[in-house]
C-alpha cells in the first residue's frame, strides 16, 4: 500500500512539468551567484565563488526563500484530494493510514529534493560558464556540495516540508499552510531585527532556534577567514548540531501530529463541508418558512439614469464592494497582523543604531515603519492585484457582472482603486504604528507633516506603481499565477539589473532616485528629483492601466486574439486617457532626462570607475615626479546654499624642497572643481584631461630647489537642476559642508585609485601598491595626509547667505554683512597647520564653553539639544586628560558642527570638527551602561588634534596607526574616566567582534597593527583592543609615558617623518623584558588565543568563604594575512578570575594575572562571597575567536 | 419586437453554434427550447452582449443590439446558467450594488425596488447573510432578483428553474409572467412543461439551427390525432418498433416500456391514440432533424 501510494506520487510529480519548473528556479540564483558578476553573496575578495562558504549560504539562502516551493510541494500532496472532492471516493476504500500518509509525504520529499538538488546542478553549471570570474572559482567538489546539501537544503525541505504537509493534513486548506509559512518567516525577520540589526554579541539561543538556519549561518561564519572560508565544511557541533536537531525534532513531531491526528475517515473529512451544507439548510429553511407577508404584483418603476453623475455612482459603489471584498479575507487579516507585530518590534527598535541607543526621531522611525511594512504591503498588493482581476471569474459572477451597464474603463478603476484605498489605510496605520512606537519609547515630538510626506507622498506612490504593474499584466496574460510570477521575477530583476550596471532610472518601472532625509535639511534637493520620477512613474503605470482597459475581458471570450480584436475599438474611446497619460509621462520624461543627462552629465557607477581607473593607467607614472609643496594656504570661497553651490579664489605658496628643478606643475581635480590656474611666472598649460581629473603647466622658467612661488587659483561648484541619484553631499540648503579636495591637489594623488580587487581586474588595473614598508627612502618624506603639502599657514574669508553662519578652521578675525551676504574672515595667524581644511554653512545654533583659554563651540541644528552638554564635558575631559598626558593643545579653540546625515562620520580637521547629525547629535543613554558613542566620538575627534595635526606619519605601512589607534585609545580611556571600566570592557567586545568581522572580510591580507595600510579594522578595532591590554599589562601611566615620548620627539615633524618602528621602540622602552612578547605578538604580529573555561566547582569551607577550583585551557596562534594558522607555545601572562552577579554585570572576587605555560591548567581560588561566575581572559582583553566561552557558571560539585 | 437575423457564430475550436438563425419575438414570454449543445447559451449570450456574433443582427424596436452594447445592458436583464457570488456580501448589499450599477441612483427607488424583489424572491428573511451560505435555491432566487433589477426590457433567462423546488418553480414562473407582459422575456429551457404553461410563443433550436418556431397550441393542434401510443414489456419489442416506425419517445412506466410514435393513421396492434402535448412537438421535432 505505501509502494502505491508513493510511487503514485512520485508518477505524478514526475510527469509534472511544475516539477522541473521549480528546479531549475531553484538552480537560477545559485547558477547566477557563480557565473554572473555581483549576484551572489560573496562580495570582493580572494573568496571562491564556489568555497564551502559561498556553498553554505547560497544553500541556505536558496533553500529559505525556496520555501514557497516546499509549501508548493509538499500542501497539494494531501490538499489534492480534498480540491476535487475526491476525497470521499479515496477514504470510502480500504486503504491503510500509513500507506496514503507515508507515501504521500515520502513522495514529496523525494520530489522536494530533487527540486532543490537544482542547487548543486546551477552551482556546478555556473561554474563551467566560459564568461565567469575564473581566477575566484575552485574546481567542482561535488562531495563538498553534496554535503551541504544534505546537512542544510535536505534537513530544510524535512522540516518545513514535513511542517506544511501536517497543516494542509489538518487544516485541510492551501491558505492556513502559505500563512503558516509567512508566520515562519516573519519569525525570522523578528529574530533578524532583535539579533543582528540591534548587533548583539549573544546569538548562540538565536542561531539555535532559527527556523531557516539564516542567522545560524551567518553567526556561525562571521569571524571566518578567508582561508576558512575556502575551506571549512560545518561540522554537526556546537549551535550548529543543535539548530539542525531542534529542527529535525520539529519536523519529526509535525509528521508523528499528522499521522496521529488525520482522521481517516470521507465523514469527518467531510465535517467542514457538511458544517456548512447544514448552515445552507438552516438559511433555506429560514428563506422558506416565512412566506412573503405582502406579494405585490408588479414590482415597482424605477428611474434608470445614466450619465457621468451615475457612472460616479457606479464606480464607488463597485469600489467599495472590491474593498470590502479584499478586507473581509482570512488572508489579509493574517497578512496585516503578521505585519503589525513585525513594524511594531521593529519601531521597538528603531532607536537601536548598530548596537547604540539613540532617539527614536521621525526620520528613522518612519524609515523603519515604512522599510519594514514594505515586503508585507507589497504582498498585499500584488497578490489582491491577481484576486481582484480574476474575481468575477474565480466566483462565476462573470457573466452578470460583465452584462452590467458600465462603461469599460469603471470596472478596472474600480479595482486599482479598491487596492489604492486597502495600501492607503494599511499605509496609514504603519503611520500609525510609527507614532505608537515613538510614544512608546517616550518620545513625544511627533512630527505629523514628516511622516504624512514620507508614507503617502513616497512610500505609497511606490507602491501603486507596482499595484498597476501587477493589474496590467493580470490582465493581459491569461493566467494568475503567471501573472504573480512575472511580478515577482520583476521584483528580482531590479537589483540585478542595478547590479549589471543599468542604472539608468528612466528605463527601471517604479524606480525613484534615491533620497535621504535630513533635519537640517528636510527633503531639500531632494525633492524635485523625487516629484518628476514619481510623477513619471506614475504616468507610465496608468498608461499600463489604460492598456489593461483596453484589453480587459468582458464576456464569455477569452482568447487572446479575440482580446486584441476588440481592443482596438476600445482603444478608440480611451485614446484621450492614453494621449494625456502619454504625454504627461513624456513630459515628466523629458523633464528628468534633461535635468539628469543634459544639464548633468549621467555615468554610471562602471563609468566613473572607468574614468578613475584611466586616471591610475595614463598618470599613475608621475607619483614620483618631483612636485613642489604647498607651505601656505589663503582663499576667498562664496558658497552659495540655496544654489547648493559655491565659487572661489586663492593662492598657494609653493616650494620646491626637492634637490632638483621643476619644469612642470602637475595638478590632480577629482571634484571637477578647478576652473584656473595661474603662477606667478610665465607658464603653458600642456595637458588638460577633464575626463581623467588631471592638467599639467609647464613653466617657463624652473622652480629652482628651495625656491618659492605663488600660484593662483579659481575653483568652483555649481549644482544644476537634478541627477539621477549621486547628489553631491557636500551641497546642501541648509548644511554645505566640502573640504580640501575641492581645490587643486599638486601631482598625482593615491586617493583616487581604486581598491576593490575585483573591481580592479575588471578594469585591468594591476592589484592595489602595498604601502612601502617604513624606513622607505622616499616615502618616509611624504606626509601619511597630505602628499603634496608641508606645515602651512591658512586664511579664508568665507561668505554665505545671511540666514546662516559660515566656518573654516582659524580664529574669527572679523564678520560682516556686505551686499546682502555675510562675511567670515578666519586666520590660523603663524599658527602652521595640517593641509587639511573644510568649509561648511549652515543655520546654526551655537552653544558655547570655556576649558582654560580655549574657546569651546558647538554648531547644531536646533532640535538637537539632547546631548551638547555631554559633547562639552567630553571636550573638556578630553583637553583635560590629553594635555596632562601627551602635550600642550596647539589651538585656542575647539569647534563641533553638525552636518547633514548623507554622510556619517565625524571628521577632525584643525580646531574644527564637522561632526554627522546621524552618529550622535541624537544619542539617547537608556542604561547606564549603554555605550555613549557621542562621548566617545567627540574625544576621538578630539584626540586627533593630538594624533593627526601634531604627530604625523609617514606614508609607510602602519603610520596611520598613530593616528587611528591612538585617538581611539585615548578616547577609551577618557570614556572610562567618565563612564568607569566595565563601560570600557563591554565597548571592548564590541570592538572585538569588530575585528573579528572585519578580518573576516578581508580582500586582501590582514597585516600587523604596526604594518596597517587601509584595513580600518586594524587601526580602530584591533588598535584599541592591543593598546588597552598593554595598558593593562603594563600599565596606562607607563603607556602614556611612552606616548608622551614618542609625541615630544617627532612632533609638527617635517620629514623624514615619524613611523612605527620608532613608535614600537617608544613601547618596548616602557615595557619590562618578560612582557617584551605582548608587543611582539600583538603590534607586530597577528596572534589570536583560545582561551576557555571547561569548567568550575566551589566547595564553602570552615570559616564561611568559599574555595572554588577552576580548570582552563588555553592556546595560542599566529596567524598569517589570509588566516593560515599555526600554533605557538604557550607562555603568558593570562588574567583568571571568579566572580559573583550576572554575566552583564559581574562584580569581581578575585582577579589576577597568572603565566600560562600549558595548554589546561588548574586555578584555585578562596573567595568571601558565593560565587557565580569563573573564567580564564574573563574581559576578553586577549583576542580570542570564540570570546563567550571564557567564562563558566560556578558550580557545586 | 426582438428581431434577430441570420445570427451565426462559430468558435475558435471550429464548433458552428450557431448556423444563422433568424427569429421575431414580440413582448411577451418567448420559450427556446434545444437539447444540450443546440446553441441556445450561444444565442442568449450574444443578446446579453458576452458575445460578438461572426454575422447577423439583432435589433429591439430598433436598437441594434450587437453595436450599441452599452444601451443594450442598460434594459437588460439576465440571468446566466450558471454563476456563483461573491460569498462575503450579503444579498441586500449585493442587489443594491447592482441596482447602482443598472443605473438606480435615486435612493429611494432603490431601496424600494430592492426590498420589493427580496420579499418576492422570498429572500427577505436571508437578506442580510452572506451569499456565499446560501443554497443552490437561494442562489438561484437571488438570480432571478438581480435579473428582475431596474424594470428590464429584454429578460433573458437560462435554465431559471434548475435547482428549485416546485413550489419555488411556481413562484418563479408566475413573476416571471406577471413581469414578462409587455417586454420581450426569453426563457432558455429543457423543461417543456415551463413553456407550455407560460409562453406565448416558442422556438426550438438543434445544431445551432432553428427548427420550430411559433405558438405552443398551434404547434400541439399540428400533430393533435398522430400521436400514438403502446405499452411493451421487453427491449427487443421496443426496438422493433423504433426499426419501424417514426418514434417520438419512450418513457418506462411501472417496469414497462410506453413508446410514442408519431403516424397520421392509425396503427391498430395494440397502439392507442393519445393527448398530444408539447413535448411530442418538440421530440418530433427533434427526431426529424437528427443529424444522420
Amino acid at each position: 500500500m505505501f509502494k502505491d501510494f508513493f510511487l503514485f506520487e512520485l508518477k505524478l510529480r514526475f510527469k509534472s512539468v511544475s516539477t522541473y519548473i521549480f528546479f531549475l528556479l531553484a538552480a537560477l540564483i545559485p547558477f547566477f551567484s557563480i557565473a554572473a558578476r555581483d549576484f551572489g553573496p560573496i562580495g570582493s575578495g580572494k573568496v571562491f565563488l564556489n568555497s564551502p562558504f559561498a556553498v553554505l549560504l547560497i544553500t541556505t539562502q536558496v533553500v529559505a526563500f525556496g520555501s514557497i516551493l516546499i509549501a508548493a510541494i509538499f500542501g497539494p500532496a494531501i490538499l489534492r484530494d480534498f480540491h476535487g472532492d475526491t476525497y470521499q471516493l479515496i477514504f470510502t476504500k480500504p486503504i491503510s493510514k500509513f500507506g496514503y500518509l507515508v507515501g504521500r509525504w515520502a513522495g514529496s520529499m523525494v520530489t522536494a529534493i530533487f527540486v532543490f538538488s537544482g542547487i548543486v546542478f546551477g552551482i556546478a553549471l555556473g561554474t563551467l560558464m566560459p564568461w565567469a570570474d575564473k581566477l575566484r572559482i575552485a574546481p567542482n567538489d561535488f562531495g563538498m556540495y553534496l554535503r551541504i546539501y544534505a546537512s542544510i537544503g535536505i534537513v530544510q525541505i524535512f522540516f518545513l516540508g514535513s511542517l506544511f504537509f501536517c497543516v494542509a493534513a489538518l487544516t485541510r486548506n492551501i491558505v492556513v499552510v502559505y500563512l503558516q509559512g509567512v508566520a515562519l518567516f516573519a519569525f525570522y525577520l523578528i529574530e533578524l531585527v532583535v539579533v543582528v540589526v540591534s548587533n548583539k554579541l549573544e546569538r548562540a539561543w538565536a542561531s539555535i532556534i532559527d527556523p531557516f538556519g539564516l542567522i545560524m549561518v551567518q553567526s556561525l561564519t562571521r569571524y571566518w577567514t578567508v582561508v576558512e572560508r575556502n575551506v571549512v565544511v560545518p561540522h554537526w557541533t556546537g549551535v550548529f548540531l543543535y539548530n539542525r536537531l531542534v529542527w529535525l525534532a520539529a519536523g519529526a513531531l509535525a509528521l508523528l501530529a499528522a499521522y496521529a491526528l488525520f482522521p481517516m475517515s470521507a465523514e469527518v473529512l467531510g465535517s467542514r463541508r457538511s458544517t456548512k451544507k447544514a448552515e445552507e439548510a438552516k438559511a433555506d429553511k429560514d428563506s422558506v418558512e416565512h412566506e412573503p407577508r405582502r406579494v405585490r404584483a408588479n414590482l415597482p418603476q424605477v428611474a434608470q439614469i445614466f450619465g457621468g453623475a451615475t457612472t460616479w455612482k457606479q464606480l464607488l459603489s463597485m469600489t467599495r464592494m472590491r474593498f470590502f471584498n479584499i478586507v473581509r479575507e482570512i488572508p489579509f487579516w493574517a497578512i496585516t497582523l503578521i505585519m503589525l507585530v513585525f513594524v511594531l518590534i521593529s519601531g521597538h527598535f528603531a532607536g537601536n543604531n548598530n548596537g547604540v541607543e539613540v532617539w527614536p526621531v521621525t526620520f528613522l522611525m518612519v524609515s523603519v515603519v515604512s522599510g519594514q511594512s514594505g515586503l508585507f504591503l507589497y504582498i498585499i498588493g500584488v497578490l489582491y492585484a491577481g484576486e481582484v482581476i480574476w474575481r468575477e471569474r474565480d466566483v462565476r459572477f462573470e457573466q452578470i457582472h460583465d452584462s452590467l451597464p458600465l462603461p469599460d474603463w469603471t470596472d478596472f478603476v474600480s479595482k486599482f482603486l479598491a487596492l489604492a484605498m486597502v495600501e492607503t489605510v494599511l499605509a496609514s496605520v504603519v503611520l500609525v504604528c510609527g507614532v505608537l512606537s515613538q510614544a512608546i519609547s517616550g518620545f513625544f515630538r511627533f512630527e505629523m507633516g514628516h511622516y504624512a510626506k514620507e508614507i503617502y507622498l513616497v512610500y505609497l506612490p511606490q507602491l501603486l506603481m507596482v499595484i498597476l504593474l501587477a493589474l496590467f499584466l493580470q490582465t493581459v496574460l491569461g493566467n494568475k499565477f503567471l501573472a504573480h510570477a512575472l511580478v515577482v521575477g520583476f521584483f528580482i530583476s531590479i537589483p540585478t539589473l542595478y547590479a549589471w550596471g543599468i542604472e539608468n532610472r528612466l528605463y527601471l518601472y517604479g524606480e525613484i532616485t534615491p533620497y535621504t532625509y535630513s533635519d537640517m535639511n528636510g527633503y531639500g534637493h531632494f525633492v524635485k528629483a523625487l516629484f518628476w520620477v514619481t510623477a513619471y512613474w506614475i504616468c507610465v503605470g496608468g498608461l499600463l492601466g489604460v492598456l489593461a482597459i483596453a484589453f480587459a475581458r468582458r464576456g464569455t471570450e477569452q482568447s487572446f486574439g479575440a482580446r486584441w480584436k476588440q481592443a482596438g475599438p476600445r482603444m478608440r474611446r480611451l485614446i484621450a486617457a492614453a494621449a494625456a497619460f502619454l504625454l504627461l509621462a513624456g513630459t515628466c520624461g523629458a523633464v528628468f532626462f534633461y535635468n539628469t543627462h543634459v544639464a548633468n552629465q549621467f555615468r554610471t557607477a562602471q563609468q566613473n570607475r572607468h574614468r578613475t581607473a584611466d586616471y591610475e593607467k595614463l598618470y599613475k607614472k608621475y607619483e614620483r615626479l618631483p612636485q613642489p609643496k604647498v607651505t601656505d594656504v589663503d582663499v576667498a570661497v562664496d558658497i552659495f546654499p540655496e544654489r547648493r553651490s559655491f565659487a572661489g579664489t586663492g593662492h598657494y605658496m609653493l616650494v620646491n624642497h626637492t634637490d632638483k628643478p621643476i619644469n612642470e606643475v602637475h595638478i590632480t581635480d577629482s571634484r571637477e572643481a578647478v576652473q584656473e590656474v595661474k603662477f606667478n611666472r610665465e607658464s603653458k598649460q600642456t595637458l588638460a584631461d577633464k575626463d581623467h581629473f588631471y592638467s599639467i603647466y609647464k613653466l617657463d622658467k624652473p622652480l629652482e630647489p628651495n625656491e618659492t612661488m605663488k600660484m593662483d587659483f579659481r575653483v568652483g561648484y555649481a549644482s544644476r537642476g537634478f541627477k539621477d541619484g549621486n547628489e553631491r553631499a557636500e551641497f546642501a540648503y541648509n548644511g554645505t559642508f566640502f573640504d580640501r579636495d575641492y581645490f587643486p591637489t599638486i601631482g598625482y594623488s593615491q586617493n583616487v585609485e581604486i581598491d576593490d580587487p575585483v573591481r580592479r581586474r575588471e578594469e585591468q588595473l594591476p592589484p592595489l601598491e602595498e604601502m612601502a614598508p617604513p624606513g622607505d627612502p622616499y616615502y618616509s618624506n611624504i606626509n601619511l595626509f597630505t602628499t603634496d603639502s608641508e606645515w602651512v599657514t591658512f586664511h579664508a574669508v568665507v561668505s554665505t547667505s545671511p540666514d546662516q553662519i559660515a566656518i573654516a578652521p582659524g580664529y574669527l578675525k572679523r564678520e560682516w554683512t556686505e551686499n546682502g551676504r555675510r562675511y567670515f574672515d578666519y586666520s590660523m595667524g603663524d599658527t602652521r597647520i595640517n593641509d587639511f581644511f573644510s568649509f561648511l554653512s549652515g543655520r546654526f545654533s551655537v552653544k558655547t564653553d570655556q576649558w582654560k583659554n580655549v574657546k569651546l563651540e558647538i554648531y547644531y541644528q536646533p532640535g538637537h539639544e539632547f546631548n551638547l552638554d555631554k559633547m562639552m564635558d567630553a571636550s573638556k575631559t578630553g583637553l583635560d586628560y590629553y594635555e596632562k598626558n601627551f602635550s600642550k593643545y596647539q589651538f585656542d579653540q575647539f569647534r563641533v558642527l553638525e552636518f547633514p546625515r548623507y554622510r556619517q562620520f565625524a571628521q577632525s580637521f584643525p580646531n574644527t570638527v564637522p561632526y554627522s547629525e546621524d552618529i550622535g547629535f541624537i544619542e539617547r543613554m537608556k542604561k547606564p551602561d549603554d555605550i555613549d558613542l557621542l562621548y566617545f566620538v567627540t574625544a576621538h575627534e578630539l584626540a586627533h588634534q593630538w594624533w593627526g595635526h601634531q604627530l604625523i606619519g609617514s606614508q609607510t605601512q602602519g603610520s596611520n596607526m598613530m593616528s587611528e589607534s591612538l585617538a581611539e585609545y585615548s578616547a577609551l580611556t577618557v570614556m572610562s574616566k567618565k563612564y568607569g571600566e566595565d563601560m570600557l570592557r563591554k565597548d571592548l567586545r564590541y570592538e572585538l567582534d569588530r575585528y573579528l568581522r572585519g578580518r573576516a572580510g578581508e580582500t586582501r591580507h590582514e597585516p600587523p597593527l604596526v604594518l596597517v595600510q587601509r584595513e580600518p579594522y586594524v587601526w580602530y578595532q584591533k588598535g584599541a583592543l592591543v593598546m588597552f591590554a598593554l595598558a593593562d599589562y603594563i600599565g596606562e601611566d607607563k603607556v602614556n609615558l611612552a606616548l608622551r615620548k614618542f609625541l615630544e620627539k617627532n612632533r609638527y615633524a617635517t620629514g623624514p617623518f615619524p613611523d612605527t618602528r620608532g613608535f614600537v621602540a617608544a613601547l618596548r622602552a616602557e615595557t619590562p623584558l618578560e612582557l617584551q612578547y605582548v608587543i611582539t605578538d600583538m603590534f607586530e604580529s597577528i596572534v589570536l588565543y583560545e582561551n576557555r573555561a571547561v569548567s568550575a566547582t566551589y566547595v564553602e569551607t570552615p570559616d564561611k568563604k568559599y574555595k572554588v577550583t577552576l580548570n582552563a585551557s588555553s592556546q595560542k596562534k599566529k596567524s598569517d594575512g589570509s588566516g593560515n594558522e599555526t600554533p605557538m607555545t604557550i607562555h603568558d601572562l593570562i588574567d583568571v578570575g571568579v566572580f559573583s552577579g550576572t554575566k552583564e554585570h559581574l562584580k569581581r572576587l578575585n582577579l589576577h594575572k597568572e603565566w600560562i605555560t600549558q595548554e589546561t591548567g588548574t586555578f584555585e581560588f578562596v573567595v568571601d562571597e558565593k560565587p557565580t561566575f569563573a573564567g580564564i581572559d574573563p574581559y576578553n582583553k586577549l583576542i580570542d575567536r570564540d570570546p563567550a566561552d571564557n567564562l563558566i557558571e560556578v558550580e557545586k560539585p | 419586437m426582438l428581431s434577430i437575423r441570420n445570427l451565426a457564430k462559430t468558435y475558435a475550436g471550429g464548433v458552428r453554434a450557431l448556423r444563422g438563425v433568424s427569429l421575431d419575438i414580440p413582448p411577451g414570454m418567448f420559450g427556446l427550447i434545444g437539447p444540450n449543445g443546440a446553441g441556445k447559451s450561444t444565442l442568449m449570450k450574444i443578446l446579453a452582449t458576452l458575445l460578438d456574433p461572426d454575422t447577423g443582427t439583432a435589433t429591439l424596436d430598433g436598437l441594434d443590439l450587437i453595436a450599441n452594447k452599452d444601451a443594450t445592458r442598460r434594459l437588460l436583464g439576465y440571468l446566466p446558467q450558471e454563476f456563483g457570488v461573491y460569498p462575503k456580501m450579503s444579498a441586500v448589499d449585493m442587489l443594491n450594488h447592482l441596482a447602482v450599477m443598472k443605473g438606480i441612483t435615486k435612493g429611494g427607488e432603490r431601496k424600494e425596488v430592492v426590498e420589493g424583489l427580496l420579499q418576492q424572491t422570498n429572500l427577505w428573511d436571508v437578506r442580510k447573510k452572506a451569499l456565499g451560505g446560501y443554497s443552490g435555491g437561494m442562489k438561484q432566487r437571488f438570480g432571478i432578483a438581480q435579473a428582475l433589477l431596474a424594470n428590464p426590457k429584454l429578460i433573458i433567462v437560462d435554465e431559471p428553474t434548475a435547482g428549485l423546488d416546485p413550489a419555488e418553480r411556481n413562484r418563479f414562473l408566475n413573476l416571471l409572467s406577471s413581469i414578462g407582459r409587455n417586454v420581450v422575456v426569453i426563457l432558455s429551457t429543457h423543461i417543456v412543461a415551463d413553456v407550455r404553461e407560460l409562453c406565448s410563443r416558442m422556438a426550438i433550436i438543434s445544431s445551432g439551427e432553428l427548427i420550430l418556431e411559433g405558438v405552443p397550441a398551434q404547434a400541439i393542434e399540428a400533430v393533435k390525432g398522430r400521436v400514438w401510443s403502446k405499452v411493451v414489456p421487453t427491449d427487443s419489442e421496443r426496438e422493433e418498433i423504433e426499426k419501424a416506425l417514426p418514434m417520438i419517445s419512450m418513457h418506462r412506466v411501472g417496469g414497462l416500456n410506453e413508446v410514442r410514435v408519431y403516424s397520421e393513421t392509425s396503427l391498430g396492434e395494440g397502439f392507442l391514440p393519445v393527448e398530444a402535448d408539447l413535448e411530442d412537438v418538440y421530440f418530433r421535432q427533434l427526431s426529424q432533424h437528427r443529424p444522420n
